[in-house]
């Protein structure tokens, strides 16, 4: 309890330095209708989520010409239907997003990006993942570790770190301009 | 020349024209100055744009990351980086609903609040540039980008340079302009200076001629008295005896008189003749053997003038007047210095290697047997206004006339004299190298009196002179009609113009002269032949000049009836 509370202060904490500072939130309207159980951290987390897309390019092939980028999520359901209205007029090199729940490791060489939460399979699905052309992310702070990128909250305000090797292993490329802003690079 | 030449010449030597044209360059130059700024300046503008554009895509692509994540710091930062350029007035980033995350403005100006991708556009004195963030083909959000053109002011200091270059060249120009148009005006007061100096200095050798040739006039005048004397002694003889043969004796002594008489009176008229200094290629025996008569007859009873030409003399490059008053004034020297007779010799000869420069020359020496000169006095003979004649009897400017000829001709004179033994005068003129004028063989046609009856309109002031002539003419077999001016002979031409030929003097009284006949019968009447006669060496000149064909008086019946043949062709 005291760790919740402690939680929600951080939140309070990031919210009011937005408010302060007069800096929105992609989508706040969408935000506001659609998902008012989900906290803002969550909000900006999905949001994150896909605009990672950009950024990182995939091995030729791993991208089928038709078909659509595949964001994967798996364990415990942080974000709750955010993610599935944020994406559902983006798309990703002219790819339609399909926002996709799995919680098997046999699914997992079908996404692009998979995002592990907090589950007991967590290792199992990262592990499958290793080696294939898909981005992990993970939540450091509010599940698990190991993805190629964590989420991580400081000052209130949700940042990253990148593991470049974990993405090399992956066959990833990511652009500069994600790595300069990352909070810290491993493996570069 | 072509009308559009005349013009420019003729605006051209204005005296406005150089200071006006320099004017007008410069005006010319301002323009062009101009028309060149107002091109930079669209091309600074068009550069501007771009630069603007460029600006705003560079720091769309550095906010990708940072405005994709949200990450303010780092947005801050790119933008911050912008600030340092002074021409940026406002910079923001706004996320892709349009919303501005970070931005800066200069002091005293806002930001939008909200911004999307647009065309470039110009507000009052800025540029406001929109470019959209785009990163792997998605849109994260909008860079604005508010940029200042230059202002008037700050355009105006940049031009005000160039400006101040280009109007201190086009006032160097007029300057310049004004400067060469009085250089001009000077110029042309030169040239005129020059002109008359040319037209004094031609009087002076005019003036030296007939200084010389006055020397002559006692000679002269005994001549003709004797030529006279023969004549006239003649005649009353001739009246005396009825003796064929006697007559014929006496005939020909008086024709012999006649004829060394006209010989005299030609050479003496073409010396006095006005000439303008030109110098050509002349054979120097020729010249002395065209002056013999004067040389001989007129010096002095007491003296005898014996010339030795040598055979194929070299050409020598020379004004044959000036060349011929210094043989006159070295005789007329000569003379004087043999006050009781005595002998002149001429010489002329080949000298190789004679002059100073070791090149050729042909050498002309005139020495007397005179008094001589004692030898300090040797020295100073060319100088002028030098004399050893008394007071009355010469200028002392003749051998300086002498020298000067030399000098000026590329050649030397040089003065050999023994008291009492007397003095040579040897001129060398440098040989020139170009061809020997062809000198025209005079025609020898024979005189053929026609049968048929021909007329001719003598025109002839003077009763005697027309009296003979029309013998003459008769004796050719031409019927004659007389007019003693040249307006009568053109007013009798319009009653009748049936002539074969018109015979004219050349001076006379009335209006128009021989010249101006010639000139009217060819306009009047085109087929008509003229044949003018003179004595006068000028009006001989000029009748030449324009080809018109001439007898020079006094000539002999078969030289009139030569040229009468051959004007009628």
């Amino acid at each position: 309890m005291a760790e919740l509370t402690h939680t929600h202060h951080a939140i309070l904490r990031g919210l009011v330095l937005f408010a302060a500072t007069g800096v929105a939130l992609a989508r706040p309207a969408a935000l506001a209708v659609a998902a008012p159980q989900v906290p803002l951290e969550y909000a900006v987390k999905a949001s994150f989520l896909y605009k990672f897309a950009p950024f990182v390019y995939w091995p030729s092939g791993a991208l089928a010409a038709d078909g659509a980028f595949n964001i994967c999520l798996s364990g415990e359901n942080a974000f709750g239907s955010v993610l599935d209205q944020e994406v559902s007029h983006e798309a990703v090199n002219g790819r339609p997003i399909a926002v996709r729940r799995i919680s098997s490791a046999r699914d997992v060489p079908a996404c692009h990006i998979l995002f592990v939460g907090k589950s007991a399979h967590a290792k199992e699905m990262l592990q499958a993942a290793a080696g294939n052309p898909i981005l992990t992310v993970t939540d450091r702070d509010r599940g698990e570790a190991g993805g190629i990128i964590e989420f991580i909250l400081r000052s209130g305000r949700v940042r990253f770190a990148i593991d470049a090797n974990a993405a090399r292993a992956n066959r990833l490329e990511i652009s500069s301009k994600l790595l300069d802003i990352a909070l810290s690079v491993s493996g570069r | 020349m072509s009308p559009l030449r005349a013009l420019w010449l003729r605006v051209s030597t204005r005296r406005w024209f150089t200071p006006l044209a320099a004017v007008a360059a410069a005006i010319a130059m301002l323009a062009a100055a101009t028309v060149l700024g107002i091109h930079n300046e669209s091309v600074h503008r068009t550069e501007k744009f771009q630069q603007a554009q460029v600006q705003a895509e560079i720091l769309a692509a550095s906010l990708a990351a940072p405005l994709a994540f949200d990450d303010r710091a780092a947005a801050d930062q790119y933008i911050a980086a912008l600030r340092l350029d002074a021409n940026v007035e406002a910079v923001a980033a706004y996320d892709v609903s349009g919303r501005r995350i970070a931005g800066v403005a200069q002091p005293g100006l806002g930001l939008p609040e909200e911004a999307k991708p647009a065309a470039p556009r110009i507000e009052g004195n800025d540029l406001v540039i929109t470019v959209p963030v785009l990163q792997g083909g998605t849109r994260l959000g909008t860079v604005y980008l508010k940029t200042a053109m230059e202002t008037w002011t700050r355009r105006a200091a940049r031009y005000l340079g160039i400006a101040l270059l280009v109007s201190m060249a086009a006032l160097l120009i007029a300057v310049l302009g004004y400067s060469y148009a009085s250089l001009s005006h000077a110029h042309r007061a030169l040239r005129e200076e020059i002109e008359s100096r040319k037209s004094a200095e031609e009087q002076l050798r005019q003036a030296q001629k007939m200084e010389a040739m006055g020397q002559l006039t006692g000679g002269v005048a005994h001549d003709f008295n004797n030529l006279l004397m023969v004549a006239s002694s003649g005649l009353d003889l001739m009246e005396r005896t009825s003796d064929p043969a006697k007559r014929e004796r006496l005939k020909d002594g008086i024709r012999q008189a006649v004829e060394r008489g006209a010989k005299l009176t030609q050479q003496l008229l073409t010396f006095a003749r006005r000439s303008p200094l030109h110098p050509e290629v002349i054979d120097i025996a020729e010249r002395v053997r065209g002056m013999d008569a004067m040389l001989d007859r007129s010096l002095r009873e007491d003296i005898i003038v014996r010339l030795d030409l040598a055979p194929e003399l070299w050409p020598v490059e020379a004004d044959p007047s000036q060349l011929e008053v210094a043989i006159l004034n070295i005789a007329l020297n000569a003379r004087d210095a043999m006050a009781d007779g005595g002998t002149i010799t001429i010489v002329a000869r080949n000298m190789p290697c004679a002059l100073a420069d070791r090149s050729d020359a042909v050498c002309l020496a005139i020495s007397d047997t005179g008094a001589g000169l004692e030898p300090a006095m040797v020295e100073k003979v060319f100088e002028p206004f030098f004399t050893t004649k008394g007071v009355g009897h010469g200028t002392g400017l003749g051998l300086s006339q002498v020298y000067g000829f030399a000098r000026a001709s590329g050649g030397e004179v040089r003065f050999e004299s023994e008291l009492g033994k007397g003095s040579t005068v040897s001129l060398l003129m440098p040989r020139s190298l170009k061809p020997r004028p062809v000198t025209a063989a005079p025609a020898t046609m024979p005189a053929v009196a026609t049968s048929e009856e021909r007329k001719v309109l003598l025109v002839e002031d003077d009763g005697n002179v027309a009296d003979l002539v029309a013998q003459m003419l008769q004796e050719l077999g031409f019927s004659v009609e007389r007019s003693d001016s040249a307006d009568a002979a053109i007013q009798h031409l319009r009653r009748t113009s049936d002539y074969d030929v018109v015979l004219s003097d050349m001076v006379m009284p009335g209006k128009l002269g021989g010249l101006d006949l010639a000139q009217e019968i060819r306009r009047g009447w085109p087929k008509l032949p003229v044949i003018l006669m003179t004595g006068y060496s000028a009006a001989a000149a000029s009748a030449a000049n324009e080809g018109i064909r001439l007898l020079v008086k006094p000539y002999r019946i078969d030289a009139l009836a030569r040229e009468i043949d051959a004007a009628l062709g």
